[in-house]
Order: structure tokens, then C-alpha cells, then sequence
């Protein structure tokens, strides 16, 4: 094993202190002299046809300046997405209520939304859809295309029907998930300011700067190099800075053009909660049959995503959901369909997990429930049929040797106690506790069906003073990667890490390097930049070699590298001084960097196909105690094991295992946006809630380091891996200790209490 | 927010000031529920008469039978008080569920009342600690049990600029408890909360006060429930009755926070265990 300086470290945090001080400057704190305040009109109704927009009342607000409206568009007006069916602003129809109509700028960001609320909409409602599974009915009111589907899939594998005939066993059963807001702390934002000779330079808050380039490079009908789009510090993403920060960034790029003058467009949090992007709620019937062995043998799943109102992100959501949908297990024979519907509600999108948490949600419900039909332990069942290294995923992928999945069941397994506290729930005056299991697998990267896009590219530049400048094209959005991608830097460098600073993106410095999502950004951002560095490596490290002999050392031992110190025969040479004699020498100091992810296939007929380069691993025990009167539930423990490849930073990768595990638990417990009759009825912290520190569970967490070939130093991708098991764990552990099996997330007092009245 | 804010420095400059300030002003205090609905855009009032620093609404007084709190005392200061913690035992058990700490700096118990929610945790322990609500007008003073200034979901029997001046407890020992269940362990409106205050002597409650939150269209007294529990033995048998007993005196409704018959249920519940735990 290579000996390293910096990876493998627990670094301080790179943004640290900007962050703990408050000097970060976030997109609402970006300010340019005349700059003026834009604030959305919205639709008030689920469907409406546009009839007519004034602004006759909105022009008597002090501070006024003018109305944009899709006829302010100069380029096309469709938002480049996946598919193109969402306008930059409606024409015609509004499709979900809180949908941007038009936008008013004014002087402030007061008048303008003063303003804004005067604007009148004249419009005639239309008949609209709100529930996903009627929507995919026949006679439902056409809303997409001709059957109200965004987008389908199939996995089909061996002979179903016949194995489920034959089974010793089966389990059936219905699951449903809520929506999952965000809740970043910083909400929506874009600054959009216009350059002389027609371009336009956009400060956001984004994960996806290359997709606000495409957008408002679009919306503005100019060529790409007139715009420039800046990542601002990025308060929280978790998905729900994926795709939408290109629409409200076009927003504030039209209200720019339009007025000639700089347009600042910061979202409040109730239009944030009410127009941006959502987990997407899920339906799946899910059905195993098993040999009298324990042995699975077949799996169907029919699993439904509310799409809401445009297709956004959710053919991707759907396709990374099929493919996980029967999990981490070896199956014969597969049948899985699966749909994304439209509905006249808010477009959901990408978040943490995308489209896994609740299809896994379904499946590792059902697998306890086989397990116990099958007279076996949840765990020893799911021994006997997780995926080793060589076996096949249901797509017909084989597995590779980074796959360390029944260690980590086995680790979590022992960890917890499981053998005896399965066994043997309590039950204390009204409190039973329990303990449930799940285990998970996770496509790293965007996959076969976003393998166009899946490449990254880095900017290396070493300055004269030994400090080192690193551009990358993947953002940082609070989960740590300036400091992962600068220790990657630093330690194939040999620069010291103080001196490596890693930039928020800047789109005219690296090439399209795809979004930062799919927990893509360490492996593909990190393998961009040891390409760009290793030249520069080579050129440092030689020179190094001739200064230490000028200096007289003895070459007979060989040149070490550690620290940022270059060593030899008992002489020494510090990165800056060999820095500053490879610039005398008219070295080349910068280097661009590309890395394009290996060939992933899915053939769409029968679904079959490597669909991911790797995979990233996970077990989870839930611990809980259930109130048997009140039916509250509260998590005490939870131990995970993940195998996400070599760790970079040990104390970055615990954050991300302990957020992750609480914004699971959080969905699974708490999370509960409520729509009636096709309106949101709690755009609010006050009423959707989520778990705050009081319950924070105990973590016990446990990395296995499988190491991945292709990955920088060896590491695959973390992000997403630690939030989708958690809530099959917890509801399979609510059924260990009270009998109540609930089938909708969240888990819910009232309906674990509907559960024990049943008996 | 109002193009407009006031912010006398005494009782008698408020008065004084009062018929020159724009006709739709509001009383801000701690701001709490004010500023979130300005901020959600629910609030379009013409002026706020900032009262959070008027000396006559900051003071916890004792006098020989009662205590007095000042409408605008924050509530972590009655959190720190140290007779507020020995007159108040349900008020005191409150606390600890009101809103976050940050918020608890800044609301006043004056605000939970005018408010007129019928979740408010302060208010629902203070209708059980059987306190009165001290109004003033101008000259104008008057007194109302607490309970009675409510006349259902955000309103109340406040007259135009009537100004809430403080609450009185009457100086009674007695045992309290507050029982929330709310969405999550902490900072959350309530589902269902039970505020109870019990004389108790001898295993015997001589006089109890029941109050509810969040189960009917105001913070409700449970008469009914109350004058049973008075003379009877504390008991499993007594907390069974009593929790059948006050599912039929609340009217909890189902929207978005949770489900009547859930809530109606947990009713029972919450008192049961907040006399298990004033027997203890």
C-alpha cells in the first residue's frame, strides 16, 4: 500500500471558518451597483388557462420598473432538461399551482414583491390530475402527452409467473412515500448581471452549473461563450439545487436583459417549498417468492413516481429506481415496470437517494416479511441471498471485487447485538423497543442512461509562490468536496494542503463536466484532477530530484515524498522552493484535466445491461421504542456500515454518514407535505417538519473499505449511500417491537397506532 | 413589515400616542407570530406599536395572595424565575415544550394569549393554573379569567387597542404536569397537550384544573372533567375514568398536524399520564 500524505486524513474543512464566521458571501449577499429586485408572479390554481396579465395595478408601487413575460424571451422557450415540455415561462397554460407566470422588477426587493402580488392573472381553470395512479387510469384527464406518463421502464429476467408458482414461499404488498423538501438553509437564488457586447454573467446557488449554462444560454437565445455562470457558496443542496437553479437564473438573466441593469431574484422559503423541486412520492406493489430453502427466486414490482406537472429530472429518477428496485439481491427471475405519472402538482426532482429511497423503502419492508414466512431471521435471510463479487445483478451486471456487502451486514449484525435483540423485543410499561435491518446497493455515477454526460474536467495551476489553484467543474454544496478534491490535489502534488485552494465552479475555466449528483463528484472531479496534475507531478518531482543532487545528496536511496517535502540522502527540498525553480526553468505549470466515466449499457426492451460502472454498499440496524399508546416512535441507535471505497477524509465521510442518517430518518418519521385539491397546504417549517438535534438517534458507524481500481486512490462515491436504508430499517424495526407493519412513509403516530388497534 | 413602527417608552405615552398612529396597527411584543406572518404575507397591518420594553409588562411581581407576570416578560425569563417555578408548576412544565430555545427568547406570554391559538403551550398551562388576564385601555382596566378571553381560533374577546397587561396567579400549592405530544420530541405545535393542576392531600385530589391544547377551537378548560376529579382518590381507576371522561369534552378536528379520532384518543392518554405523574 502506497504510503499518503493527505488522503486519508481527517483535513479541516476547507470552507470552515467562512461558514462559522458568516463571511461566506451567498447568493443573496452578491450586490452590484444599479442593481435592481425581481420577484415571481405565480399560478394560484393547480391548472389554468392564461387568459390576460396586468400589471396596470402593480405600476402604482413605488419603485416600479417592468413585467416580464414569456414574450420577453428572446431564445426558446423550453427549458433544457432531460425532455424540453417545461417553458422558461407559460404561454398558454400554467400546469401547478405556484408555477412562475411572469416576474416584476422593481427597485427593491420589497416593491417587487409588493408589486408582484398586485399583478392580475385572468384565467380559466381546467380540469386537473392530483393523484399519480389516477392520472395512469384510462379515463383520467389527459394532461401529458396520451397517457399521462413522463416516462417507463422494464427489467425483465427468467421465467416469473412459472417461479412464482413454484415457490415455497411468496409476500405481496403495497407501499407509498411522501414528498421530501429539501430544506436547504439557503433558499433559491440568482444574480444576473449583463456585460457590455450582450453577454451575461449568473451568480448561483447551484450544484449544476452547467445546466444553468445551457439554460440561460438558452433562454436568452445567445451562444454559450457569452455566458458565465459563477457557483456562489452553496447553502445545501441534496438535489434540490440539481435542475431548478437553471430555471430561476434564466428568471433573473430575462429581468437583466430585459432592463439592461443588474436583477437579483432570492426565492422566499414558502414559493421555494411551493415551486422548486421535491422528492417524488412513490407507490410500488412489491412481490418475492422464495424456495424452501430461503433462496429467492423471483421478484415483481410494479413502482409508480409522481412525476408532477413536467417530466424535469424524473425519467432519470424512474430509470435509477428500476434498476434498484428488487435489491441488493441474486434473483433468477425478474419482472420489474415502472412509471413516472404527471400531475398538476409541483415537478419533483432529484433528491438524496433519487428515486431509491422509496422503492428500497418497499422491497426491504417485504424481504423481512418473506424472511419471516420463511421461518428465518430478517438477517440470516438476507445472507443467504445478498450479491458477492462475481454475481450478477438483476440487469445481468456482474459484479466486480469492490463489493463488500455481506461484511457489512455481518459488521452491522455484530455491532448491534442483533442475534439476541432480535429475538427477544422488550416491552417496558408502554414502551416495546425493537430492532430492524435493511441492506442496500447504490449505482455510483450517472449510469447507462446519463452516460453522455458523464465526464468531469479539472484546471490545475501551479503559481509561482508554491500556492496552488484548482478548478474543477463539480460543486461544492456543504458536502465537503473543495477539501476532498484538495487533498486529492495536494497529495498527487506533494504540495502542502494549506496551499491548495479548490474554487466554487466557474464555467469559462473547465469544460461541461456533467451535475454534481449520483455521488459522482470525489471519483469523477478527483480523477480529472490527478489527470491534470500528474504532468505537473512529474515536472516537480524531477526537478525536486535535480535540486537535492545539485545540493549533493546521495541518489543511491532514492527521492521520498511526504508532506509537501521532497527528500534524498539526507537532504531536503520544501514544494515552494522546487515551485519556484520549475517556473526559472519556463515549466509548464497548468494543466487541464478529463476523466469520462467507463461504459455503462441498458438495453431498453428487457432492461438488461451494465448499468453502472461500480457500486457503493450499506447495512443498517434501526434501534426504536415505540409508544403502544400514542404509537410515537423514536429511533435510539442506529449502527451502518458502508463501503463506499478508500475514505479521503474519515471526518467528512462520518458527517456524511451521520446527515444522511438523520435526513433518512427524518423522511421516514416526520416529513409530511400535505396537498388538498391539488394545493400545498404547508409551505412552512411550522407545519412540515423535520427532525431537529432532540432527535438525532446514536450512531454507530462503520466503514469497510473496498477498494475501487478506477477510483482517485481508490474511492467510489458516498454522497447518497447512508440516507436510503434507514427507513425500511426503522419500519421493519417498529414491527419487531409492536407487530405494526406500516406501508407509508412516513411512519406516522396516527397510522402506527391504527396498526396496534387493529390487535 | 409596516412602512411604520411605534415604540412608546411608558403606558402613558402609548395612550398619549395612540389616536395619531395609522387605524390598522397591531401590538408587537416579541414578534414570534407577528413577524412570521408578515413574512408569509399574512399580515398587513398599517403600523406596529412595539410594547416589548414597556417597563409596566416586564415585571414578575409577588404580592401576599397572588403573582403577577407582565405580558411582555420573555418566556426564558419565566423559564429562570424562581417563583414562577414555585407558583407555577404547570407553566414551568410548559416551558420546556414552547417553541426552541431562540424563539422562547423572544415570545412573551402577552403574545401566546393575544394570539389566540389553540395550541399555545403558555396559555393552555396558564388556563389550568387558573390565571386571570389583566386588560387596560387607557383609564379602563379590567380583569377576565384567562379561559374567557378566548372566543375561538384567533379571537378574542380584546376590544380595539385593549392592551393585555399581565396575568395573576392566585398563590395556591398545588402539583402540575403538561403533556404534549407534538410532531417530533421538541419545537412543534402540539396534536394534543394536557395541562394539568391538582391540590393534592392524602392521595386525595382536593381541586383540579384541566386544560387542553390544540383539541378544540380555543385552549379549553375541561369543566366537566375538572369538578369530577375533585374528592376522588388518586388512582389507576380514577386516571381511566377521568380519560373517558374528557374525550367527550374536547372537539379536536383533522387537518394537516394530525387526525380527531387520534387526537380525541390522546386526550385520554395525556391525562392519565399527567396524573400518574402528579400521584408520583
Amino acid at each position: 500500500m502506497e504510503k499518503l500524505s493527505y488522503v486519508g486524513k481527517s483535513l479541516p474543512r476547507k470552507d470552515a471558518e467562512i461558514k462559522a464566521t458568516g463571511a461566506a458571501q451567498y447568493a443573496a449577499d452578491r450586490d452590484f451597483a444599479g442593481m435592481l429586485h425581481a420577484a415571481a408572479v405565480r399560478s394560484p390554481r393547480p391548472r389554468i388557462k392564461i387568459l390576460s396579465i396586468s400589471d396596470a395595478k402593480a405600476r402604482k408601487v413605488p419603485g416600479y420598473v417592468t413585467l416580464v413575460t414569456y414574450r420577453d424571451i428572446k431564445g426558446v422557450n423550453k427549458w433544457p432538461v432531460v425532455m424540453q415540455d417545461y417553458p422558461f415561462l407559460p404561454e398558454r397554460e400554467a400546469r401547478f399551482a405556484g408555477e412562475t407566470v411572469a416576474l416584476v422588477v422593481a427597485d427593491t426587493a420589497r416593491a417587487a414583491r409588493k408589486a408582484a402580488a398586485l399583478v392580475e392573472i385572468k384565467y380559466r381553470e381546467l380540469p386537473y390530475v392530483d393523484d399519480p395512479l389516477k392520472a395512469l387510469e384510462k379515463g383520467a384527464v389527459k394532461i401529458y402527452g396520451r397517457d399521462n406518463v413522463i416516462s417507463s421502464f422494464v427489467i425483465k429476467r427468467g421465467a416469473v409467473d412459472e417461479a412464482f408458482r413454484k415457490a415455497a414461499f411468496t409476500v405481496e404488498g403495497e407501499f407509498s412515500t411522501n414528498y421530501q423538501v429539501h430544506a436547504y438553509l439557503e433558499t433559491q437564488g440568482s444574480v444576473a448581471v449583463p456585460e457590455a457586447g450582450g453577454g451575461m454573467t449568473v451568480h448561483s446557488t447551484t450544484q449544476c452549473p452547467f445546466y444553468v449554462l445551457d439554460a440561460v444560454s438558452a433562454a436568452l437565445g445567445i451562444p454559450y461563450h457569452k455566458v458565465k455562470i459563477l457557483q456562489t457558496v452553496t447553502g445545501g443542496g441534496f438535489g434540490g439545487k440539481e435542475d431548478v437553479p437553471a430555471l430561476v437564473a434564466s428568471h433573473a438573466a430575462l429581468c437583466a436583459a430585459k432592463t439592461g441593469r443588474p436583477v437579483k431574484l432570492i426565492y422566499g422559503r414558502k414559493e421555494d417549498f411551493q415551486s422548486m423541486s421535491k422528492r417524488h412520492p412513490g407507490w410500488a406493489r412489491v412481490s418475492y417468492a422464495a424456495d424452501k430453502n430461503g433462496k429467492i427466486t423471483a421478484c415483481r414490482v410494479k413502482y409508480v413516481l409522481d412525476g408532477g406537472a413536467y417530466s424535469t429530472l424524473s425519467p432519470i429518477v424512474l430509470w435509477r429506481g428500476t434498476v434498484h428496485a428488487a435489491g441488493p439481491y441474486k434473483i433468477p427471475n425478474v419482472g420489474i415496470e415502472t412509471f413516472a405519472a404527471a400531475t398538476n402538482k409541483v415537478p419533483a426532482g432529484a433528491f438524496r437517494g433519487f428515486g431509491q429511497p422509496q422503492i428500497c423503502f418497499a422491497q426491504e419492508s417485504l424481504i423481512d416479511e418473506l424472511a419471516e414466512k420463511a421461518g428465518l431471521d430478517p438477517v440470516r435471510f438476507r445472507l443467504k441471498n445478498l450479491l458477492e463479487p462475481g454475481d450478477r445483478t438483476v440487469t445481468g451486471q456482474r459484479l466486480k471485487s469492490s463489493c463488500g456487502l455481506s461484511e457489512l451486514v455481518q459488521a452491522v449484525r455484530s455491532r448491534s447485538g442483533w442475534d439476541k435483540k432480535a429475538a427477544t423485543p422488550q416491552v417496558r410499561g408502554d414502551i416495546a423497543t425493537g430492532i430492524g435491518f435493511s441492506a442496500v446497493y447504490y449505482g455510483v455515477g450517472l449510469g447507462a442512461k446519463g452516460r453522455y454526460l458523464d465526464r468531469a474536467g479539472a484546471l490545475v495551476n501551479v503559481y509561482k509562490d508554491g500556492s496552488v489553484g484548482v478548478n474543477v467543474g463539480n460543486a461544492e454544496m456543504g458536502q465537503g468536496a473543495l477539501t476532498v478534491l484538495a487533498q486529492i490535489a495536494a497529495e498527487t502534488l506533494n504540495a502542502p494542503y494549506a496551499g491548495v485552494r479548490v474554487e466554487e465552479v466557474d464555467s469559462s475555466k473547465v469544460p461541461d463536466s456533467g451535475p454534481t449528483v449520483a455521488s459522482r463528484t470525489t471519483l469523477m472531479s478527483g480523477n480529472a484532477i490527478i489527470e491534470a496534475a500528474t504532468p505537473i507531478r512529474e515536472r516537480v518531482f524531477k526537478t525536486a530530484h535535480s535540486m537535492l543532487t545539485g545540493l549533493g545528496a546521495d541518489p543511491s536511496g532514492g527521492m521520498t515524498a511526504a508532506g509537501g517535502v521532497f527528500s534524498m540522502g539526507g537532504r531536503s527540498v520544501a514544494f515552494k522552493a522546487v515551485v519556484a525553480e520549475c517556473w526559472n526553468r519556463r515549466l509548464k505549470m497548468a494543466e487541464q484535466g478529463w476523466y469520462a466515466a467507463p461504459r455503462t449499457t441498458f438495453r431498453l426492451r428487457d432492461g438488461q445491461g451494465d448499468a453502472y460502472g461500480v457500486y457503493s454498499y450499506s447495512a443498517d440496524a434501526a434501534e426504536v421504542e415505540v409508544d403502544l399508546k400514542t404509537g410515537v416512535t423514536r429511533v435510539k441507535k442506529i449502527w451502518a456500515a458502508y463501503d463506499v471505497g478508500k475514505i479521503v477524509n474519515p471526518r467528512l465521510a462520518l458527517g456524511q454518514a451521520q446527515g444522511g442518517i438523520l435526513q433518512g430518518m427524518s423522511w421516514a418519521l416526520y416529513e409530511n407535505l400535505v396537498y388538498k385539491n391539488g394545493i400545498m397546504v404547508n409551505p412552512n417549517f411550522t407545519d412540515y417538519v423535520i427532525a431537529t438535534t432532540a432527535d438525532k438517534p446514536e450512531y454507530d458507524i462503520t466503514f469497510i473499505e473496498k477498494p475501487y481500481a478506477e477510483g482517485p486512490y481508490r474511492a467510489k462515491g458516498m454522497g447518497e449511500v447512508p440516507l436510503i436504508g434507514v427507513a425500511p430499517a426503522v419500519a421493519n424495526a417498529i414491527k419487531n417491537a409492536c407487530g405494526a407493519r406500516v406501508k407509508s412513509v412516513p411512519l406516522l403516530p396516527e397510522k402506527v397506532w391504527k396498526e396496534l388497534k387493529k390487535g | 413589515m409596516p412602512e411604520f413602527i411605534a415604540k412608546p417608552a411608558s403606558l402613558k405615552e402609548l395612550w398619549k400616542q395612540l389616536p395619531s398612529l395609522p387605524s390598522s396597527r397591531r401590538y408587537l411584543a416579541g414578534g414570534t407570530d407577528l413577524v412570521t406572518a408578515d413574512n408569509a404575507g399574512a399580515d398587513h397591518s398599517g403600523c406596529w406599536i412595539d410594547i416589548g420594553d414597556l417597563p409596566e409588562l416586564r415585571a414578575v411581581k409577588e404580592t401576599a395572595s397572588s403573582l403577577f407576570i407582565g405580558s411582555a416578560v420573555k418566556i426564558s425569563e419565566l423559564e429562570r424565575s424562581a417563583p414562577v417555578r414555585k407558583w407555577c408548576p404547570v407553566l414551568s412544565a410548559a416551558i420546556p415544550h414552547f417553541a426552541s430555545p431562540s424563539l422562547r427568547n423572544m415570545a412573551t406570554l402577552g403574545g401566546n394569549a393575544a394570539n389566540a391559538s389553540p395550541c399555545a403551550d403558555g396559555v393552555c398551562a396558564l388556563v389550568a393554573e387558573d390565571a386571570s388576564v389583566l386588560l387596560a385601555l387607557k383609564d379602563a382596566r379590567r380583569r377576565l379569567p384567562l379561559k374567557d378571553l378566548f372566543t375561538g381560533p384567533k379571537r378574542t374577546a380584546l376590544k380595539r387597542d385593549e392592551l393585555i397587561l399581565g396575568f395573576e396567579v392566585p398563590k395556591r400549592p398545588h402539583a402540575g404536569a403538561y403533556f404534549k405530544l407534538g410532531p417530533r420530541a421538541r419545537f412543534g405545535i402540539s396534536k394534543a397537550a394536557v395541562a394539568l393542576a391538582a391540590e393534592i392531600s392524602g392521595g386525595r385530589v382536593k381541586r383540579a384544573a384541566v386544560a387542553l391544547g390544540s383539541v378544540a377551537p380555543v385552549p379549553l378548560y375541561a369543566a366537566r372533567t375538572s369538578a369530577w376529579l375533585a374528592g376522588r382518590e388518586l388512582s389507576p381507576e380514577t386516571a381511566a375514568e377521568a380519560a373517558e371522561l374528557i374525550k367527550s369534552e374536547v372537539s379536536p378536528i383533522t387537518d394537516a398536524r394530525s387526525e380527531a379520532a387520534y387526537r380525541r384518543e390522546m386526550c385520554g392518554v395525556l391525562l392519565s399520564r399527567a396524573l400518574e405523574s402528579a400521584a408520583a
